[in-house]
């Protein structure tokens, strides 16, 4: 079984903080959300996995997970570049899967319960595909996968006006080689792209079984800002939390807090977990940290109330006001402006920001 | 639809038709690498049928 991680598309729901890298790369506690991806393969025994890069960020992605040697994987990279479509993607890996089966994990989604119970799954019977499925409130916003008293799936609709579950693709997929033909008889879609659902449907078509899996810990697409911090809140409330850093007495804390060993929470400032904070960062006295909040490496905080937040890193944050739900990007700094005339907030504001006063 | 690829001898990273056809020459894509690809790498056949069907590779 070999692993093939899709780690291209331009991030737009994400900007401005994927006008600078590419959207697999943002941090959720303080870790790359692509490295959750390749945790959760190599747990499910993959180790040779191939990353697909598109047209932004493949140096950064290479330089983050080079060979994989850190990971304990064995990574290949392959160009897509234009975004093509997800069965596009698949078809570009075809020389690097060679005969086996492969996972397909969308690099920038994050699940719960990883992929070992799908693998598991798939391998369990004689199939051309397995697809992930979770239970959604409102069926008619995804593809929809209908399914037998086996599990095995029937039909795949888009966006169906009467959907016949509530079982939507969540974009996890297992695959036999059986699918590179499918893909080669696919024409593109009415958006341009070779669509992974018309692959699959094609092999219903063929008479292979498709098996299905429901997912039922959360999985998050971390697409927008506002997943990015529901994300972020998943991750802190389920990982085990290590405080390394230094506590200084007079520092008050509360909850689980992750505290890298060179960062420091000084005497009068209040952090309640959960909570992750990188290296070499400080929280200064009056600072107040709050549940759900990940601050990157090489920052300080003073005077600031935050929480429900992820500050990516390289910040100096010091205004004396309250920072809630908010993404912030690395090197983006906040100070007070108490002290300048006139009054008034002043900004730099990049391109596509939002900013709510 | 078929999907053509050229893998670098040098660093083993796999790169698309149409990523080599938009560049016709260009230095690997693999950090680091300093192995310089071209469309015409591609078999003669693998060329013909893309560019037959250049349209469809871009978005």
């Amino acid at each position: 079984m070999k692993g093939v991680l899709l780690s291209g598309g331009t991030g737009s729901r994400l900007r401005p903080i994927t006008h600078t890298g590419p959207k697999q790369l943002v941090p959720v506690a303080n870790k790359p959300v692509l490295e959750y991806a390749i945790e959760d393969l190599k747990e499910a025994g993959i180790t040779e996995i191939g990353v697909i890069l598109g047209n932004k960020g493949r140096d950064e992605i290479q330089e983050l997970l080079g060979d994989g040697s850190e990971y304990g994987v064995d990574i290949t990279y392959i160009v897509q570049g234009n975004p093509l479509g997800l069965a596009h993607a698949a078809g570009c890996a075809k020389d690097f899967v060679g005969d086996d089966d492969f996972v397909m994990y969308l690099g920038d989604n994050i699940l719960k319960s990883g992929v070992i119970e799908l693998v598991k799954s798939f391998e369990a019977g004689d199939y051309g595909a397995g697809i992930a499925l979770q239970e959604v409130d409102d069926p008619q916003a995804f593809g929809i996968a209908d399914v037998d008293n086996e599990g095995n799936v029937t039909e795949l609709i888009e966006k169906p006006d009467e959907p016949p579950t509530n079982l939507a693709l969540i974009g996890m997929y297992v695959f036999s080689p059986a699918v590179f033909d499918a893909i080669n008889d696919l024409e593109p879609s009415w958006r341009g792209e070779l669509e992974i659902t018309d692959a699959i449907q094609d092999l219903l078509e063929d008479d292979y079984e498709i098996d299905s899996h429901v997912v039922t810990g959360w999985w998050k697409d971390t697409g927008k800002p506002e997943d990015i911090l529901e994300a972020n809140r998943l991750v802190l409330e389920d990982t085990k939390l290590n405080t390394a850093g230094v506590v200084e007495d007079g520092a008050e804390t509360d909850g689980r807090i992750g505290l890298a060993d060179s960062s420091v929470i000084e005497d009068g400032a209040v952090v309640r977990g959960p909570v992750s904070i990188a290296e070499n960062t400080t929280i200064k006295s009056g600072t107040y940290v709050g549940p759900y909040t990940s601050i990157g490496a090489n920052s300080t905080l003073e005077d600031i109330h935050i929480e429900n937040s992820v500050v990516i890193g390289d910040s100096e944050i010091t205004a004396n006001g309250r920072i809630v739900d908010s993404l912030l990007g690395r090197n983006a700094n906040v100070e007070s402006a108490d002290d300048l005339l006139p009054e008034g907030r002043r900004l730099v504001v990049g391109e596509n920001s939002q900013l709510k006063l | 639809m078929r999907i053509i690829t050229h893998t670098c001898p040098a660093c083993g990273t796999v790169v698309a038709a149409n990523e080599l056809e938009k560049n016709r020459v260009m230095k690997c894509p693999g950090l680091g690498c300093q192995e310089v690809l071209r469309f015409e790498h591609l078999p003669e056949d693998a060329r013909e049928h893309f560019l037959e069907n250049r349209d469809r590779y871009q978005i």
